[in-house]
């Protein structure tokens, strides 16, 4: 029995999975990224023996990605986020054309084929307004936990327009809006549709085939599904999206292995 | 009535400028305050500071120009211009061969090409806070600084780090994370300057650089120095063409932002 490592240092949360042949998740942890990614890559890898009740030598192979993943200290393969997020997306729906992968640090939409091979691909990362971080710099101006915003959002049934495309002048114009008075779920219905807005203008690069599912932390965000589907999209959402990636690259440990 | 006093005043996004200046082009009054949030409507007491900073009632101010981003809610003005126009005033005030400004501002960044102090083409960038003020307040709070030290600490510099992330917020995390791996300050701070100098070198490509650059002496006061100087053109001339100058309603209370 072979078993396998998938480590993904994201900005905001690192997450990992041991799996055994098959691709049969066995172990998975999650915890803040912190600013020492090698720390954290450390400890991730502890805390997934530990649960695993596996020694490091047990495990055949170890594939890492994400933002953090090009000093993890431990001996392992780097494989770009976007190919770990195709394969894992393909194990849980196999059907999948499209992936909007949702992180802390970037965006991305990947188109796949049949196959679950990537065919296109549109990545957002220079700016935090087509990120993740736009809504924990707006949540943080209101004073909420990232993981209660999204259902908030839905009570607001007049979304606030943001009129600048750049998180940090959002965050003024949020400030402004309390100051007069906005109610919160307006704000964050605003800044949920200007997150999907800008998520949507790269899926006009590489277009949207249906059947399209959500990963990454932005999946776990009630509220941004509902205003990625008013654009026009169903949305398929894995029971835990964060684990997609990491799961990939469980799933590519093993094929090198094999 | 004797003409001879002019205000500027330049509410800006993050700091409000006020200048009266005298019929021979003498600064009479400065005051710099910040903007702030919910200063904002304060606009009447910087004005009631440089009144008194100059021993002056306000019925004796000729003329008052209000610019910024701010300048259509001062309540007190006879007239608005246009930052872009008062910049390049300002600036030929100081440096009278000037041909561009570079104008770096809380919230945007101009490139002003400029003749005789008369504006003949501009660039901006006010879409993304990189480039502009707010992306050295933000980095500065980041690594726990005062935005007035920056400058000092970059210069003490021998090995500029590269910061990689374009945007300010993500350049906030890495800033952090170079000084956790021991980076020193002084060379993280030179990094920092390095890429606004360029994101700003590259928005005036098209104005032509490449040339020395020279700091006014007060450079914040460009602004309010450029709407009192035209100010004054404003009403000389009238004078001189027999004409009445128009004057607005001289009301001293808080700028309506939120009414």
């Amino acid at each position: 029995m072979a078993w396998l490592m998938g480590i993904d240092i994201g900005s905001g949360t690192s997450k990992g999975v041991i799996t055994k042949g098959g691709g049969t998740l066995l172990a998975y942890h999650l915890l803040t990224s912190g600013i020492n990614y090698r720390i954290t890559a450390q400890k991730l890898r502890d805390e997934l023996l530990a649960k695993a009740g596996l020694a490091a030598e047990n495990i055949a192979g170890t594939v890492t990605t994400g933002h953090g993943a090009d000093i993890i200290p431990f001996d392992n393969q780097h494989v770009a986020d976007m190919l770990c997020c195709a394969k894992g997306i393909n194990r849980i729906f196999t059907s999948v054309r499209t992936v909007i992968d949702v992180q802390g640090q970037s965006s991305q939409i990947i188109r796949l084929d049949e196959k679950g091979q990537v065919i296109d691909f549109a990545v957002s990362e220079m700016c935090a307004s087509g990120s993740g971080r736009f809504l924990e710099v707006i949540a943080n101006v209101l004073q909420l936990e990232l993981k209660d915003i999204g259902p908030l959002s839905l009570k607001s049934e007049n979304p606030v327009t943001f009129t600048t495309g750049c998180a940090v002048f959002g965050e003024s114009e949020a400030i402004s809006r309390v100051s007069e008075g906005t109610p919160k779920e307006d704000i964050l219905a605003g800044v949920h549709k200007a997150l999907a807005g800008k998520i949507f203008a790269l899926a006009d690069r590489v277009g949207l085939e249906e059947p399209c599912a959500i990963s990454g932390g932005g999946g776990l965000n009630a509220g941004l599904i509902k205003r990625l589907e008013e654009l026009g999209v169903q949305l398929l959402v894995p029971p835990q999206p964060q684990l997609v990636n990491a799961l990939g690259a469980a799933i590519i440990a093993e094929e090198q292995v094999i | 009535m004797v003409y001879i006093y002019f205000t500027g005043i330049d509410l800006g996004s993050t700091m409000t400028k006020v200048v009266i200046i005298d019929r021979d082009e003498r600064i009479c009054a400065s005051v710099i305050k910040h903007t702030g949030a919910e200063h904002r409507r304060l606009a009447n007491r910087a004005m009631e500071e440089a009144l008194e900073q100059a021993g002056l009632s306000f019925d004796e101010v000729s003329y008052v120009i209000a610019t910024g981003y701010g300048r259509i809610v001062v309540p007190f003005a006879d007239r608005q211009i246009t930052e872009l126009t008062c910049h390049a005033r300002g600036v030929f005030s100081s440096f009278p061969n000037v041909r561009l400004a570079i104008d770096i501002g809380g919230q945007d960044a101009k490139g002003l090409k400029i003749n005789n102090g008369r504006l003949l083409d501009f660039t901006m960038s006010d879409k993304c806070a990189a480039g502009t003020g707010r992306y050295l307040d933000l980095l500065a709070e980041a690594l726990g600084l005062k935005i007035d030290d920056l400058g000092s600490i970059s210069l003490k510099s021998t090995n500029k780090v590269t910061i990689s992330s374009t945007c300010t917020v993500f350049a906030q995390q890495e800033v952090v994370s170079r000084l956790s791996e021991g980076i020193p300050l002084e060379d993280i701070v030179a990094g920092i300057h390095d890429a606004i100098a360029s994101r700003v070198a590259r928005m005036v490509e098209r104005l032509n650089l490449g040339c020395e650059v020279l700091v006014p002496e007060e450079p914040l006061l460009s602004g309010a120095i450029g709407a009192a100087l035209l100010g004054k053109e404003i009403t000389l001339k009238a004078l001189a063409q027999g004409e009445t100058i128009q004057r607005g309603e001289r009301r001293l209370d808080k700028a309506t932002f939120f009414e």
